[in-house]
This record gives C-alpha cells, sequence and structure tokens, in this order.
C-alpha cells in the first residue's frame, strides 16, 4: 500500500480519477445490496420476515466464516479451489466421531487440528512447492474429494447437532451470526493492527519486495493456508449442526459461493487490495440471492449462473479500474 | 545426469508408459487387448482433443491458461442435443456446436486480453456460467433420441480396428496444430509472445491477437470434443465436461508445457495423453471408480509441477 501512495504524488489527476473508481468500486457491493433487498422486499412478500432473514443468517453460516479467510488468501494474491471439497471431508470427521459419543471437546479439537492440517498441505504445495495457487489447489479439489469419497465408502453419516446451540436464536438473533460477527472483527483487526495483516498485504501487493524487507514470505502464505483450513473446520461444524447428514458430495460447488462473494466485496483478484467488510457485503449479497430464487420458485440451477455472471462482472470491473489506472500512470 | 535426462519431458513420459504397461501386465492384464484398448481410446481421444487447446493457451504465458474447456463441451453438447432433437440434420448441429465452442473461447479471450481479467478467475468464472448454462438449457437432464443420420460413424466406424475419431480426428488435430506450432509465423508468435511479451510487441506482434486467437482454438477444440463426445454416447448431458479441464491440465503440464508460458511441444502433450489414457484404461479395469480416478489425476498435477518447478530450479 505504501508505494502506491509514495508514486501519487507526481500524477495527481490520474490518482484523483483512480480514487474516484476505487471509491465507488468499494461502496458498489453495499449499493447493490440494498437494491437487491428492496427488490426481493417488492417481489417477494415472505422475503422481509424474521423467520426468514433468521434463515438465511443460518444457512449463510459456513459460507460467511469461510469467505472472512478467503479474503486474506486473495489479498495474498493467492486462491484456494478445494474448499468444497475441504468441507466435506472435515464434515464426514464432525458427523462420524459425533456419532461415536467422543464428547464436544474432543470431536472440536480432532477437526480443528484435521482442519489445520489439510490447509497446510495446501499451503506448503503453494508456499514452499511454488505451485501455482489455482493449480495447486485444483489439483486438491479433486485429491481431497477422493478422500471424503473413500472416508463415505458409500454409507452417508446422520449424525445429531454436536452444538446444537448454533442454530438457536437469542433474543430473536440466530447465534451463528454472533460467532460470524466475532470472526469478521478479529480478521478485521488482524488486517489493520497486527504485524500479520501489514504482511499479507504486502506479500500481495509484491511479494519480492515484501521479501527484501525482511518478511518471511512462505511463512505467511502457509499459515494463512493453514487458518483458511481452520476456517473451514469451524464451518463443518455450524454445516452439521445445520443438515445432520454427510454424502459424497457434501460441500461441492461450495467453493463457487466462497469465491464470489470475496470477489463481489471488492477484493483483488490479483492480491494486495480488498477489505473484509466488502467481504461481509458479498456474503450478504450471495446468501440473499440463493434465498430470493429459492422464494421466487426459480430453479437453483439459476443460482450458480448468476454467480458465474457475478464474479465475471466483478473481475471485468476490477481490471477495467487498474487498466484505466495503468493507463493514467503512463501518460503522468 | 538424472536431471538432464528429465528436463526433456519426452523421455521420461516414454519411461513412464513403459512402466504403466508392464505394471497393467502384471495387475490387470485382460486391459491390455487391444480390442479394450481401441475403446478406452475413445475416452482419451476427447481429452486429447481438449489437450491441444489448453496446451497453445498455456503457451501464450502471463499464466493464461484455460479452466473452462469443460463446461464448453457441456454447453456445445447441449445446444447440439437440442438443435438435433428439434429437427435440425445432426451434421448441421454438429458445425453450429463446433461454432459455439469458438464464440464461447472468444469471450474467454475477450474477457482476458482485452478487458484484462487474469485468465485463471476469467475462465474459472466461464466455467460456473458455461457449466451452469448447459444445466439449465438442458432442465438438468440428459438429451437423446435424435435422428442420429450415420453421426455414430464417428465414434463407431473403424479403420483396422482404430475409431475413426482416434485416426480422423484426434490424431491429423495433433499433426496439422503441431505443424503451425513448428513452422509458421503464428506458431513462433505464440512462443515469443509467451516468452517474452514487450519483445514481441518491438518486433511487431500483436499479443492480444495472438493470445485471442488461442482461446478461440481452445474453445473450439471443445466445441470438436463435444460433436465427438455426443456421437460416443449418442446423448448429451449437461454435465458431460464435468471434470475434464482438470485432464486437460494435467496432460498439458505432464506433457511439460510451462505453467509461464513460452515452453512445451504438442508432442509432450501427446505422449502425456497416452500416458493418461493408459492410467485411466488401467484403473478402470482394476474397478476403481471415477472419484478415485480424478483423484489420482489431482495428485499427479501437483506432483508433475512440483516436479517442473523442482527441475526449473536445478537447471537455474
Amino acid at each position: 500500500m505504501s508505494t502506491a501512495t509514495s508514486t501519487s504524488s507526481r500524477h495527481t489527476l490520474g490518482e484523483a480519477f483512480v480514487g474516484r473508481a476505487e471509491q465507488i468500486r468499494r461502496a458498489a457491493i453495499f449499493v447493490l445490496l440494498g437494491a437487491q433487498f428492496l427488490l426481493f422486499s417488492l417481489l417477494l412478500p415472505n422475503f422481509l420476515t424474521a423467520g426468514n432473514l433468521q434463515n438465511i443468517a443460518v444457512r449463510a453460516a459456513p459460507l460467511a466464516i469461510v469467505a472472512a479467510v478467503m479474503t486474506l488468501i486473495l489479498l495474498l494474491g493467492a486462491i484456494d479451489v478445494s474448499v468444497g471439497s475441504m468441507l466435506g471431508v472435515l464434515a464426514w470427521v464432525v458427523g462420524t466421531l459425533t456419532v461415536a459419543d467422543l464428547g464436544v471437546a474432543t470431536v472440536l479439537a480432532a477437526v480443528l487440528l484435521a482442519g489445520a492440517a489439510m490447509g497446510s498441505v495446501n499451503g506448503l504445495i503453494v508456499g514452499k512447492g511454488k505451485v501455482l495457487p489455482i493449480v495447486g489447489t485444483l489439483g486438491m479439489l479433486f485429491v481431497w474429494r477422493a478422500v471424503v469419497y473413500g472416508l463415505w465408502d458409500n454409507s452417508d453419516v446422520f449424525a445429531p447437532p454436536l452444538l446444537p446451540v448454533l442454530t438457536d436464536r437469542v433474543a430473536g438473533i440466530p447465534v451463528s451470526l454472533f460467532v460470524v460477527a466475532v470472526v469478521y472483527a478479529a480478521v478485521w483487526y488482524v488486517l489493520r493492527f497486527r504485524p500479520y495483516g501489514r504482511h499479507v498485504y504486502a506479500v500481495g501487493n509484491d511479494a519480492e519486495a515484501a521479501r527484501l524487507v525482511g518478511i518471511n514470505v512462505d511463512r505467511v502464505i502457509i499459515s494463512t493456508y493453514a487458518l483458511l483450513g481452520l476456517a473451514v473446520a469451524v464451518a463443518s461444524v455450524f454445516y452439521m449442526s445445520r443438515t445432520g447428514v454427510v454424502q459424497a458430495f457434501t460441500g461441492e460447488w461450495f467453493e463457487l459461493g466462497v469465491i464470489a462473494s470475496v470477489l463481489i466485496g471488492g477484493t483483488r483478484i490479483t492480491g494486495g487490495r480488498g477489505s473484509v467488510i466488502g467481504t461481509l457485503g458479498g456474503v450478504c449479497f450471495v446468501a440473499t440471492l440463493e434465498n430470493g430464487i429459492v422464494l421466487m420458485g426459480v430453479p437453483s440451477l439459476w443460482n450458480d449462473f448468476a454467480l458465474g455472471a457475478m464474479i465475471l462482472i466483478a473481475v471485468s470491473a476490477d481490471a477495467l479500474i487498474s487498466r484505466r489506472t495503468a493507463a493514467k500512470g503512463a501518460q503522468g | 545426469m538424472l536431471t538432464r535426462l528429465l528436463s526433456d519431458r519426452r523421455l521420461l513420459l516414454v519411461a513412464l508408459i513403459v512402466v504403466t504397461v508392464l505394471g497393467m501386465a502384471v495387475f490387470v492384464p485382460t486391459a491390455l487387448q487391444p480390442g479394450i484398448l481401441l475403446n478406452m481410446s475413445k475416452f482419451g481421444v476427447v481429452v486429447g482433443i481438449l489437450a491441444i487447446g489448453q496446451t497453445v493457451v498455456i503457451l501464450t504465458g502471463r499464466g493464461n491458461i484455460d479452466l473452462s474447456v469443460g463446461s464448453t463441451l457441456s454447453l456445445a453438447g447441449v445446444i447440439l442435443a437440442l438443435l438435433a432433437t428439434s429437427g435440425v440434420n445432426v451434421w448441421l448441429a454438429a458445425v453450429a456446436a463446433i461454432a459455439v465452442g469458438a464464440l464461447l473461447g472468444a469471450v474467454n479471450g475477450l474477457l482476458v486480453t482485452v478487458i484484462g481479467v487474469p485468465a485463471l478467475i476469467g475462465t474459472i468464472g466461464t466455467l460456473f456460467l458455461y457449466g451452469s448454462a448447459a444445466l439449465v438449457l438442458s432442465g438438468g437432464i440428459a438429451i437423446g433420441g435424435f435422428v442420429t443420420d450415420g453421426f455414430s460413424v464417428i465414434s463407431y466406424g473403424t479403420l483396422a480396428g482404430a475409431p475413426f475419431q482416434l485416426i480422423f480426428v484426434m490424431i491429423p488435430l495433433y499433426l496439422i496444430v503441431g505443424f503451425l506450432l513448428s513452422s509458421t509465423r503464428w506458431g513462433r508468435a505464440i512462443y515469443e509472445v509467451g516468452n517474452n511479451d514487450r519483445a514481441a510487441t518491438l518486433v511487431g506482434l500483436s499479443p492480444v491477437g495472438v493470445r485471442m486467437s488461442a482461446f478461440v482454438l481452445s474453445g473450439t477444440l471443445a466445441g470438436v470434443g463435444a460433436v465427438v463426445m455426443t456421437a460416443w454416447l449418442l446423448t448429451s448431458r449437461p454435465e458431460a465436461g464435468a471434470g475434464l479441464e482438470l485432464m486437460a491440465l494435467v496432460v498439458a503440464v505432464f506433457g511439460g508445457t510451462h505453467i509461464f508460458g513460452g515452453r512445451g511441444t504438442l508432442s509432450g502433450t501427446f505422449l502425456a495423453v497416452v500416458l493418461v489414457t493408459l492410467l485411466n484404461t488401467g484403473m478402470q479395469m482394476a474397478g476403481i471408480e471415477q472419484t478415485w480416478q480424478r483423484g489420482v489425476l489431482g495428485a499427479l498435477l501437483v506432483g508433475a509441477v512440483l516436479l517442473n518447478n523442482f527441475l526449473g530450479q536445478h537447471r537455474s
């Protein structure tokens, strides 16, 4: 970030334009969200009811938690498309250990450990192995899916909720919402005030420069992937509390909603720019879209189509803005 | 010595093919009958056709990649079947499917080269978009039962035991694109743009045009893949291409194409197709489920890139 401001004084006109475009882009998600709420409230009589909004909040918890940490991954200039398959593996762990009646603490410890381990594997491949994140995690998407398949072994796992409190409500507010709020506050705080947060932005802006100022780039990458694994583990506990079943395809396409949320929320696919607050807006948009499509009675197939289109619109807008940035920079 | 031997990927691939054949001879000897191998080659043909496009796209550098080829194949296949069931001559529908593929490839090209979206996310976006469009158009079900007009000859006709799609579609495509890459201005431009954007511009090449042509080629070939697959199965499933982007990517990278472009050969890709088809045949005959097969391929992909990186470090 600091490199961007230090060169900006030379071409102020271009920077003013870019600053404006950036601001509009950052605000876009909230305008979009407002428009979406207005539209659905007018079209769908059942949309703006306490019951429906609570329903959205409970359903969206896994998406929200994983998207918060996926923001860090994208800020690094990386990506992880294997989170859906990881969710499948970890949901199986939660379900099976819950059925085995091992006690809440043991199950939680086991799933968090497993999540961190799986995330670290992805992190090592990208951080130490220098495999392009999209290629490495695409490979792991299929590897983790095969693991789900092997564990599942032709028998669905049915399990009672590990923590029934997660789907409860306190004064009408779902408990999951409190957890999500804590996760976002924590990620926001770390990004803003902790050295690790600055390191994430620095690596995303220019990994080579970050290395030169003494940041252990590999460690930042590996630990962020491990953190993502932890987030997927937490998400799987929420997922199992709500659905109570693991099948061979559990978690398929989960990554689509997560990545769409982060990108629509304004985080750049090229790294270094974005915020977790934007992601929260993106999550609300994606979760509300799914809900609205169901309420409208439109086949849910359209949901993925809409998400794909939203991803393309968001990244196209970002590309056009940074293209303008480059052009203005070259003129100045 | 070992690293030098490994640095021509084709030698390694030939060695791996020999090892795989030996392994099959020991563990699944039934898989090595010519009839079974030729039948399995039908699957390899589809992957092989997609891998040509993938190789060319990756060669153009800048992290270019086409992750949408599987979905492009699905969507082109669904459109082929929809046209054919609505009374359009199936051969005409096949031409339309290839045109659809070219168009979808052009959309990818526009996103990446003109708008400037990084290829990995642009083509992941279209992977979702084309894939869900195929599902929406077909209503999520397989479409079949159209008048075939001898269409299936592409897949079921044989010459000396080898299916037509192998001798009359895939092998000619490898020869043609291989020739174009090695001996024409366009081919040199692909490598030059992939190696050094700026230098290519200085000698008068248009990186945008060159990369655009690669994406259009990839989409067109996915359309061809859709035709071959429909002629084979005589029905179009909206998820027919799911996972094929992984196969095409594995094959291109395993064939020695450097993920950042500029380096790689189509002959390497061809050998990798042979290897992957053999592996698939072996796993299929051994009764290994498809999800496991994809898991193995995923691990191969990661392993291949790790190997490329490791060898690259040794060389520099």
